[in-house]
This record gives C-alpha cells, structure tokens and sequence, in this order.
C-alpha cells in the first residue's frame, strides 16, 4: 500500500473536506456522465460508465495501457469525432446540457472544454501568436486586449518570465516543457471552464514535470481539471478525485485519499500495489 | 573478399558511382549546351582565302571559319577529287561566306590542300543586315546625304557607324510608329467593324448608329493618314545613304543603309571590345525579335510565351491542385473510391503528354472555345477568337497535364503534418475549415511550391501538346500589349522549345540554324533553372517560416 501524504509534495496541497462524489449537487458537477458506452467500429473501449465530475477540483484517471482513460477523456470535448468509425451511446452533461446534442456546436463546447496533449503540439509561429490564436479565432482584433490576455496566460502557465522578451519569437525554440506550458498558457487565454489534460507530463523531464504539476494546483483555483495520467504518484500528489478504469470500465471512483489508502474493490488496490499493469 | 562484400562497401561505391554518372551526364550536357551556344556569339576573325581548284581556276573566299572536319582521302578519291596518293585524311573547312545573294549557299566547304593562303585583313569588315544575312567585304565607299567619300574599312568605319545609327534611330522611330499608334488604330476599327456586325446580327444597326460608326471611323482613318505619313516620310529619309563593299568576287556592291543593321571589324577588334561585343550580342539575341524564318535576330517573343504560358499555368493550376489535394486528403473518407480515385490521378501523370495535346484541341479549343465564340462574340464569325489554338489554352492543357505532380506533393505535404497541431486547434474551438486555412495550408505551403516547382520543369520543357493547341513559328503580336484589355490570352503565341525544333528541323539554312538551336536551348535552360530557383526560393523561406514539429 503507497502511503499517500508521502507521495504528496505537502508544501501545495491542501487537505480538502472530502465530498460525496456520488451525490453532487448540478451547481457543483461540471460534468454528468451517464451510462456511456464508446465504439470503435466493433471493438468496445468503454461501457457503462456513469459518473459526475466535481467543478473546481482536479480529478484523475488512472488505469493500465488501453483502459479507456484517454478516450473517455476526449469525450468530454467530443474529440472523438474526428475519427471516423467511432459510436457513442448515452449522455454527458455539461451544465444540464447534453454536449452529443444536435444542437450544441462542438467549437463553441471546445471553447467551454480546452484540453492539452500528451506531447506539446505549439503551432510553428510566434509564441504571442500561439497564445492568441484562440482569441483571434474568436475574431478579437484589438491589440490591448491580445497583449493583457497573453500576459495573463502566460503568466496563469507560470512561462512569463522565461519568454517575456522573446514573445515574437518561434514556439518551436521552446524546451519541452516550456512548450507544455505554453500549451496550456494557450488553452487558458480563451477562458474555458474546464481543462482536460491528456498525460500532459508523460513526454517531460522530471523537473519539468514538477513544474507542470505545480501549475496544475495553481489551475484549478480557476478551472475544473481533469487530467489522465499513468503515473499514480502523479495522480497522488495532483488530484482531489481519482476514477480507477480497468478493460473500459470504471472500476473505482472516489476522493484520492481513499482510493489511494482504503480502496474498495480488489483490482483497484491490484494495480495500485503494482501487481500489474 | 567476402568481408569486404559483408562491410557495405560495393554498396557505397555502387551508389556514388550512379550519382556520379548522372552528375556527368547532366553537367557534360549542360557544358556542351552552354560551349556551343555561347560560342556563337563571340566574334569570329574573318579569313580571305585563295583558292586554286584542281581544274586550275584560282578564287578568293571571304569568310568566317564555322567548323574544321577531317575527311577520309579515299571517300574524296571516290568523288572524283585529285588528291596525293599518300594521304589518308583530308582537313577541310566550313566557312560561312555570306552574301547570300550572290552565291548559292552562304556556307561553304574548303579542302584544306587546296587553299593557298589564308589571311585576316584588318580592314575585312562584317555588315549585319535584316535581310540576305550578313555581308563580308572591304568597305570602299560611303555616300552621306548624297556626298560619296571614297576610303577603306578603317577610315570610313567612324562616318558609317554614325550613319547606321542614323538609320537605326530612324528604324526605332518607325517601329514605335508602328507598335503603337499604327496598331492600335487598326485594333480600334478591327473594334468598330466586329461593333457593327454586332449591331446587325441583333437587328439594332439603325441609320443614326451607322452614322456615328462612320463618324469614329472616318475620324480613326484621318488619324492613321497622319501617321501613315510620318511613316513614309521616315521611311524615305532611311533609304538616303548607302555604302559601297567589294565583296570576295572582286566586284563592288552596292548597300543601302536601310538594309544595315550593324557594322562590326572583328579583325581590328581587341579582346575587350570583343567581350563587349559578345555581351551585345547576347543581349540583343535575348531582348530583339527573330527575323528571316526565325534563323537570324534573337527570340524575345519565344522567351516571352514561354514564361507567359508556364506563369498562366501555374496560376491555373495552383489552386486546382491544392483544392483536390485538399480534399483528397482532409474530407474524402478513407475507402475505396478515395483510392481509386487517388490511383487514378498518379496515373495521369503516365498519360503521353501528346494525348494531352489531343485532348485540349478537342475540348479546349474545339468545343469550350467554339462555345465562348458563339456564345460572346457572335459579331466575329466566321473568324474564331477562342476557337482556334491560343496561349490559354496551352496553359489550361499543361495544367491538366501537370495536375498529377500537385496533387500528389501537396497530399505529401499534407500528410507530414502532424495530427496533433490539427487536434491542437480543433481543441481550441477551431472549425475544421479554420485549422485549414490557419494551420494546415500554411505549412503544407512548402509542399506545395515544391509541386509547383516540379509542375513548371515540366510545363516549360514540353512542346508537343503544344504544337496542337496553341505554339505557331512567328506570332505577329505579344499576348501582352498596350491594347485594352491588354491581356490577350486568346492569341497564339512562340514559345522556346518549339522554336529549337523549328529552327533545328524545319529551317532552309541547316548550317546557320545550329548554334541558333543550342543558343536557344541553353536559354530555355537558363529560363527554366530560373524559375525553379525563384520556387526553390520561396520554399525554402517557407520552409523556414513554417519549420515543422521534430518529432
């Protein structure tokens, strides 16, 4: 059994008045999902998985390679449609709104749900340009508020003071984790309500894993987080709630704390004490 | 042995020994090209040589030496040719004499054994003239504003270098008469007469519109009197001076000035006048139009098509490329038809580029132009306007021959780019149609120019589908001149790669045409190596600009 308050870097992390996951009130859901079942052409990647995502907190998703953490995460922002023999059934609420509506525009929900990738995907231009390429989309022009927003997320993804002076310089000539952040820095300039991190640090260094996972911390004063990881450490030390996923089935789902030291079910305290995965 | 074989070397030397021979190839072809067409130009000493025949007959040859061969004694034997018993070779010369008017060939082949001197006389001089080709002889006489001086080449070269320039200014003056006022009033009532059959063929032409067509034209035809006059008048003041050469019979000719356009003494000439020289000719060979069937004068309006034409395509075929790339690529769904399709494009790239010719004869020019002339201008039959073999449509027909090779580099190009930067703008509320024109066009850009590179190589070097839909030996006009609209890509056009073949195969002066055809390809060469550099360019700043992710 991993001794939880070891694994967590205490200086950052708060205790927190654990809350009852499975009956959250909607003001305090971001999410609501329910009884989802995800195909890939025949193959089943997730089924049955029902759930409510607390706003204002960090929660993981933990589990083995090709548990189905990843794909129930790009469902949130409906990534999965991009591809293209993909079939979804049942619901996910996003503020009492089904986001698989016909009448949801899934740009608008990826405004609302930004999300950041296991590797950093900057766009060849500028390092200003990259952070406002959301806000451009949306069509703002005036040059004050570019600069007030880049500042801000810059500064929100802890980069500010790295690239303060090179702003217009190419985001490819950023390290890796610089590049992480600055990813982030982008998905926070356009304000979304929820940040959907896809093992953000799995293609880092250590130290700048640190970095990022400090940040997280620091995100989730202002946005839901939801992060993937197959680190557990990592879903120790960050996250307030972890969801155990195991073959596309949520298997376990509750506050770190008790997930990580009491675990309910036998899989869950299997994987957890390395037997496998 | 063996562990020679195991360590990779053969290998090694067997691929840089391929690229070594294709580096040859290429850069022994291109030297040859650029020897023999640039030789042409440097000026050639010119050589009187006497000559006594076997029957006895002794004869001067004025000439520059053009080629020296050996021939085989016996072959000479055979044909009847005294020659000494021990001999086995013969060296014999081709010079080229000139003064086509008076002798049957301008090109001459002399036996070596039976030249008895051969000198260079400073005072041969070399006339280059608009028609007949060049002029060899010693100058004797000069007659100015009917006052004759006598003299030789050296003391008459400065007066009659100032008359020619006289003449040539005057030349300029008609010519710019000419290209502009003369021309575009014929363009204006060729205008008013297809104007007025248009007023018929819709029943409209009543008196009072007549009348004012008469007016316009009355008022265009007192304007070109005007100008027809100025023409005239300059025209009799060229012909006023004339010069008096003897020629290699001994007999003296008369020239006049109006048939002259350049004098030169190549064998007075140091060796920087004769590098300035060169570099006139150059320069005149590439900026001066083409003259006595294509075989003298330069090839302005074969470089000018040419470029034109590849430009015209490129533009055309850009954007139909990049769309179905695009396409191909970003929407169609992966199946079976996508494939289909896909194969079906690279495969077009095999079709023979005639078949491409046939095809836009008959659907370019025959049925899409044959529909534009029915359609717009009814007025003009029965002569065509896109009815008949044109630039646009020549560019249209490599368009769709160079189709293949940009669809299939920018679906290259596409495809390089990672799938993360498109998720990593779709994540940002980005539509699939923004992430293209934001992300994925610009850095699939250099893709693009590089199939755009590949596209004009091979638009600019092909000339058999052109021969069918729109190339022509001499175009009279430009399709770019200062008539409205002043773009006219219904014309025909010349074009480089046409003009070697007809200056190479089709010419009556086999002799004269051939450095002409290596002078032409070397520039068709050039103008290709130029474009492509000017794409390589581009690209490669794009390139930079648009350095992808590394990994």
């Amino acid at each position: 059994m991993i001794n939880i308050e070891s694994l967590k870097l205490n200086e950052f992390e708060q205790e927190k008045p654990s809350i009852d996951l499975a009956n959250l009130s909607d003001s305090e859901t971001a999410f609501v999902i329910d009884d989802l079942n995800l195909f890939y052409g025949d193959k089943k990647a997730l089924s049955n998985v029902s759930m409510r995502i607390p706003k204002g907190q960090v929660t993981a998703f933990i589990g083995p390679s090709g548990c189905g953490k990843s794909t129930l995460l790009r469902c949130l922002n409906r990534m999965n449609d991009l591809i293209d023999d993909c079939r979804i059934e049942g619901d996910i609420l996003l503020e009492q709104q089904n986001i698989f509506d016909r009448k949801v525009d899934v740009a608008t929900l990826r405004r609302k749900v930004g999300m950041v990738f296991q590797r950093p995907n900057p766009f060849p231009k500028s390092i200003y340009e990259n952070v406002v390429y959301g806000l451009r989309l949306q069509g703002v022009k005036d040059r004050r508020r570019l600069d007030k927003a880049v500042e801000e997320s810059l500064r929100g993804a802890a980069l500010w003071e790295e690239v303060k002076d090179r702003l217009h310089d190419n985001a490819l000539g950023l390290s890796g984790g610089q590049q992480q952040r600055l990813v982030i820095a982008r998905a926070i300039a356009i304000e979304p309500e929820v940040l959907l991190l896809d093992e953000p640090t799995s293609a880092l260094d250590p130290i700048s894993t640190l970095v990022i996972e400090e940040l997280i911390t620091e995100l989730k004063k202002k946005f839901t987080v939801v992060i993937v990881t197959h680190n557990m450490q990592q879903a120790a030390r960050v996250s307030d709630n972890t969801a155990f996923m195991y073959m596309g089935e949520l298997i376990e789902y509750s506050d770190t704390n008790t997930l990580f030291t009491t675990p309910a079910k036998k899989k869950t305290e299997d994987y957890i004490t390395g037997r496998y995965g | 042995m063996g562990n020679w074989y195991k360590s990779g070397s053969p290998w090694i030397w067997l691929t840089s020994g391929a690229v070594s021979v294709s580096l040859i190839a290429v850069l022994g072809l291109l030297s040859l090209i650029a020897w023999r067409g640039l030789t042409y130009f440097w000026p050639a000493t010119i050589y009187q040589f006497e000559l006594r025949l076997p029957n006895g007959v002794v004869e001067q040859v004025i000439g520059e030496i053009y080629e020296i061969d050996s021939i085989p004694a016996q072959r000479l034997r055979d044909n009847g040719t005294h020659v000494a018993a021990d001999v086995e070779e013969v060296e014999s010369l081709l010079v080229k004499t000139g003064n086509r008017e008076f002798v049957e060939l301008d090109f001459r082949w002399l036996l070596a054994p039976t030249i008895v001197t051969k000198q260079a006389h400073q005072d041969l001089a070399m006339l280059e003239r608009d028609k007949n080709g060049n002029f060899y002889g010693y100058i004797e006489g000069l007659s100015v504003n009917n006052e004759l001086q006598k003299g030789n080449s050296t003391s008459l070269k400065a007066p009659l270098l100032a008359a020619i320039s006289r003449v040539n200014d005057l030349k300029d003056q008609a010519a710019e008469l000419q290209s502009s006022a003369i021309s575009s009033i014929n363009y204006q009532l060729e205008k008013l007469r297809l104007k007025q059959r248009r007023f018929e063929i819709d029943n409209e032409l009543t008196d009072a519109v007549l009348a004012d067509l008469d007016a316009q034209r009355l008022a265009l035809n007192n304007q070109y009197f005007v100008h027809e006059k100025a023409l005239f008048t300059i025209r009799d003041k060229m012909v006023r001076d004339f010069v008096i050469v003897r020629d290699m019979r001994g007999e003296q000719v008369t020239l006049n000035l109006s048939s002259l356009l350049s004098l030169h003494l190549p064998n007075q000439m140091s060796w920087l006048e004769k590098v300035s020289h060169w570099f006139g000719a150059m320069a005149s060979f590439v900026v001066d139009d083409p003259r006595e069937a294509n075989t003298e004068g330069g090839v302005f309006p074969a470089i000018f098509g040419t470029i034109f034409m590849v430009m015209l395509m490129a533009v055309i075929v850009t954007p139909f490329g990049v769309v179905a790339a695009i396409y191909l690529h970003e929407y169609a769904k992966k199946g079976a038809i996508t494939k289909f399709v896909r194969i079906a494009v690279i495969n077009l790239a095999g079709v023979p580029s005639v078949v491409y010719g046939v095809f836009g004869l008959g659907f370019f020019v025959y049925i899409l132009g044959g529909s534009i002339d029915e359609l717009f201008y009814p007025e003009a039959s029965p002569s065509p306007v896109f009815g008949s073999p044109g630039v646009l449509w020549s560019a249209l027909t490599l368009a769709i021959l160079t189709l293949p090779v940009v669809i299939v580099s920018t679906e290259e190009g596409l495809s390089r780019i990672p799938m993360s930067l498109r998720q990593g703008s779709l994540a940002l509320g980005a539509t699939k149609s923004e992430t293209l024109w934001k992300i994925i066009i610009p850095m699939a850009s250099p893709a693009i120019m590089t199939g755009l590179i590949l596209a004009v190589a091979r638009a600019a070097g092909e000339v058999a589908p052109l021969m069918l839909v729109g190339v022509v030996k001499m175009a009279p006009s430009l399709p770019i001149d200062g008539n409205f609209p002043f773009i006219h890509v219904d014309r025909k056009f010349m074009h480089l790669g046409f003009h070697i073949y007809d200056v190479g195969f089709q010419s009556p002066n086999v002799e004269a045409a051939r450095p002409l055809v290596f002078a032409s390809s070397f520039l068709l060469v050039t103008v290709i190596v130029g474009l492509n550099m000017t794409a390589i360019g581009i690209r490669n700043y794009l390139r930079e600009k648009y350095r992808s992710l590394e990994h």
